[in-house]
């Protein structure tokens, strides 16, 4: 297997993969332009046949020399340091910082921005290790607080409400005490 | 032009409510860039609607002001936290985060400064003197085949940057390209890789992507550092650069100007691939190649000097010809189009106090930089000193914002947080996010300039070829690409 790694392995069927499946959706849109004669799909199929080309380079190139940076390489850090995942706690810790903010951008359509934050600001620094309460709620609080000042008080942004009760029902009392502090100052 | 640009000064200095708004825009623009995760790119789109109630010289110089701090503010938080405020900033964390892992963080912010404030000023004062006729040679030599050939030297040499090997490189760049071309085509309009959703139609906004790959996936690699114990914290330094230093590099600095004035007077361009030249020029005349990328200064001082010295040449073919060079001078058209005004030769002639103010205001915006940043740098090195466990999810929230404002459309939060996710994955195998982030900006007016090239030459290469610019910039990246490769195949691994 020369020089080859699970993770390059890996690699190659990941750039593989995402050059097909792009390759059979670009069926769709297979249409003729009149005015142009590559179409909407010569610009996306070159580029999906260059990246088939350059995995397999990438693939011969980890299994010829291994995937150490390049000599010469400009901005290419290699991972001095590297995390061993040794237990499934770690995965899961790790798996818990990557998804939770993705759970937080999803639910902010139902939820809303003023309801939703804050628990997420707190559910976060849990993730992330920190387990003294007075830290987590202090700085949560902090956090909110700048947010609402900088956003909803002075540049008056408009942020996610939520669709859903009871938390529509919060964002809009903020958004109306918000207008009565307008209203007196 | 003497005298413009004192009119130009005094109705910038004779009223107080436009001093007003230009210190707003000088402050704003500084202090969003340095902010990490949110960018100038929000404050300018928070503050679209309210120029709707400004004068159209108050409004446009506004955004010039802002463009031209914002683009010297991104570079803090590249150089603080290896998170770039904008993608123009991408090249300035190659060596500007390592300077600051290696307790130098004063060191390139104060070389970050002035050489901002050197490109903007130089770039102003070229503008000043050269919109009309630079434009004119614009109109007369550059068309969509030569924007294609820049484009494509640009990505060349993009993909010589960043990734552990070439082939990391060009994959990087590849993805940005296939991440461009979800939504409509440029030439037939039709729809390509929605995958059903309409919300897609419109392709992937740059503001989300960009904070998700530059933002969240640095939150995401740090925070894995500090739940498994391995977290250091950035070591904190105020010392400045000599004048000696910076004097040393002279002419990295003398080049980089050129190279991003003329960067930032083509039409779509701007200062994100002027700062990717402007490095890679400085890399391919060094006689050190290899300190690159480890913290060297020339590498923030070449970066920071070309994204500066194309914020003034940007304006050129905004305000001459009404092509805007990328998404704040974007905006700028829209500002002119809420008072029913339209951005091209005409102005020259309808509006001159308009054109006057916003030169002025952009020369004394990059002067600014030099006075107004050396004071706020001390104070901002200390956001070197807030623990990690405030300032990430404080990032994460203000991108989540930053993403969100830009169209009111929670998709961007969502597609923000996949990119960062992507992003921490690749980053972790060695591939280059400004790679990513560079084809994911050029890819659109790639395609768009190549089709309408390959239209015009009636699909005949050699007439292509026969234009001189176009065949240099081809060429050019050809070698770039060939040089690469010859030293992917036959260059030994780093022995680590």
């Amino acid at each position: 297997m020369g020089k080859l790694g699970r993770t390059d392995i890996f690699e190659a069927v990941f750039w593989l993969l995402i050059a097909i499946i792009f390759f059979a959706f670009s069926f769709n849109f297979n249409q003729p332009i009149e005015i142009y004669k590559f179409g909407a799909t010569g610009w996306p199929r070159v580029i999906l046949f260059l990246m088939a080309l350059v995995a397999l380079g990438n693939f011969y190139h980890a299994f010829s020399k291994g995937s150490k940076a390049q000599e010469g390489r400009v901005g290419a850090k290699e991972n001095d340091d590297p995390i061993e995942y040794t237990s499934t706690g770690q995965y899961f810790k790790t798996g818990m910082v990557l998804i939770l903010p993705l759970l937080y951008a999803v639910s902010l359509k139902p939820v809303g921005f003023y309801s939703g934050t804050p628990i997420f600001i707190a559910l976060i620094m849990i993730a992330w290790g920190e387990r003294r309460v007075r830290f987590i709620l202090t700085n949560t609080i902090l956090i909110y607080a700048i947010l609402i000042g900088l956003f909803m008080l002075v540049l008056n942004a408009p942020l996610p409400q939520g669709n859903m009760s009871p938390f529509y029902d919060i964002s809009a009392f903020m958004l109306k005490t918000k207008t009565q502090l307008d209203q007196m100052f | 032009m003497i005298e413009n640009f004192l009119a130009g000064t005094a109705t910038l200095f004779g009223d107080p409510f436009t001093i007003g708004i230009f210190i707003f825009g000088v402050l704003g623009g500084m202090l969003f860039g340095a902010i990490p995760g949110v960018s100038m790119l929000t404050l300018a789109a928070i503050l679209l609607p309210f120029t709707a109630d400004l004068s159209p010289a108050q409004g446009v110089m506004l955004f010039a002001v802002i463009y031209c701090t914002g683009t010297y503010g991104g570079a803090i938080t590249a150089i603080l936290f290896n998170i770039p405020g904008a993608p123009e900033n991408a090249p300035t964390a190659f060596d500007g985060y390592p300077m600051t892992q290696k307790g130098m963080a004063g060191k390139a912010v104060g070389a970050a400064v002035l050489c901002s404030a050197i490109g903007g000023v130089a770039s102003a004062l070229v503008m000043m003197s050269a919109t009309e006729p630079l434009a004119q040679w614009a109109i007369m030599n550059i068309g969509p085949p030569e924007i294609f050939a820049l484009v494509f030297f640009g990505l060349a040499v993009a993909s010589s940057v960043g990734g552990r090997t070439i082939w990391k490189g060009w994959l990087s760049v590849l993805l940005g390209l296939l991440i461009a071309t979800i939504g409509q085509d440029p030439v037939g309009g039709i729809n390509r890789f929605n995958f059903g959703y309409s919300d897609l139609a419109a392709g992937i906004a740059f503001v989300p992507a960009i904070l998700g790959f530059f933002a969240v996936s640095e939150i995401f690699i740090q925070a894995e550092k500090n739940v498994s114990g391995k977290y250091s914290a950035p070591k904190f330094n105020v010392d400045f650069p000599s004048f000696f230093e910076l004097w040393a590099h002279k002419i990295a600095v003398v080049r980089s100007i050129f190279v991003g004035f003329f960067c930032g007077i083509l039409p779509g361009i701007g200062a994100t691939l002027a700062a990717f030249m402007g490095y890679g020029e400085a890399v391919r005349w060094s006689k050190n190649k290899s300190e690159f990328g480890t913290g060297k200064l020339e590498g923030v001082i070449s970066s920071e000097t070309a994204n500066n010295a194309a914020t003034g040449a940007a304006m050129i073919p905004l305000l001459a010809l009404g092509l805007p060079g990328g998404a704040l001078t974007a905006m700028m058209v829209a500002v002119f189009q809420m008072h029913d005004l339209e951005p091209g030769p005409l102005v020259f002639y309808n509006s001159p106090e308009l054109i006057w103010i916003v030169f002025a205001a952009m020369f004394y915006a990059n002067l600014s930089i030099l006075f107004v940043g050396l004071i706020e740098t001390k104070t901002i090195l200390y956001l070197l000193k807030i623990p990690f466990q405030f300032l990430a999810p404080m990032i994460l929230m203000l991108a989540s914002i930053g993403a969100y404002i830009s169209r009111g459309l929670v998709l961007d939060v969502i597609v923000m947080f996949i990119a960062g996710i992507i992003g921490f994955l690749l980053r972790r195998s060695g591939y280059s996010i400004p790679g990513i982030v560079l084809g994911l900006i050029l890819g659109k007016i790639g395609e768009q300039n190549f089709a309408q090239g390959m239209q015009m030459v009636h699909y005949d290469l050699g007439t292509y070829f026969s234009r001189p610019i176009c065949t240099i910039l081809i060429v050019a990246g050809v070698l770039t690409l060939l040089k690469s490769l010859h030293s992917a195949f036959f260059q030994k691994p780093k022995v680590t």
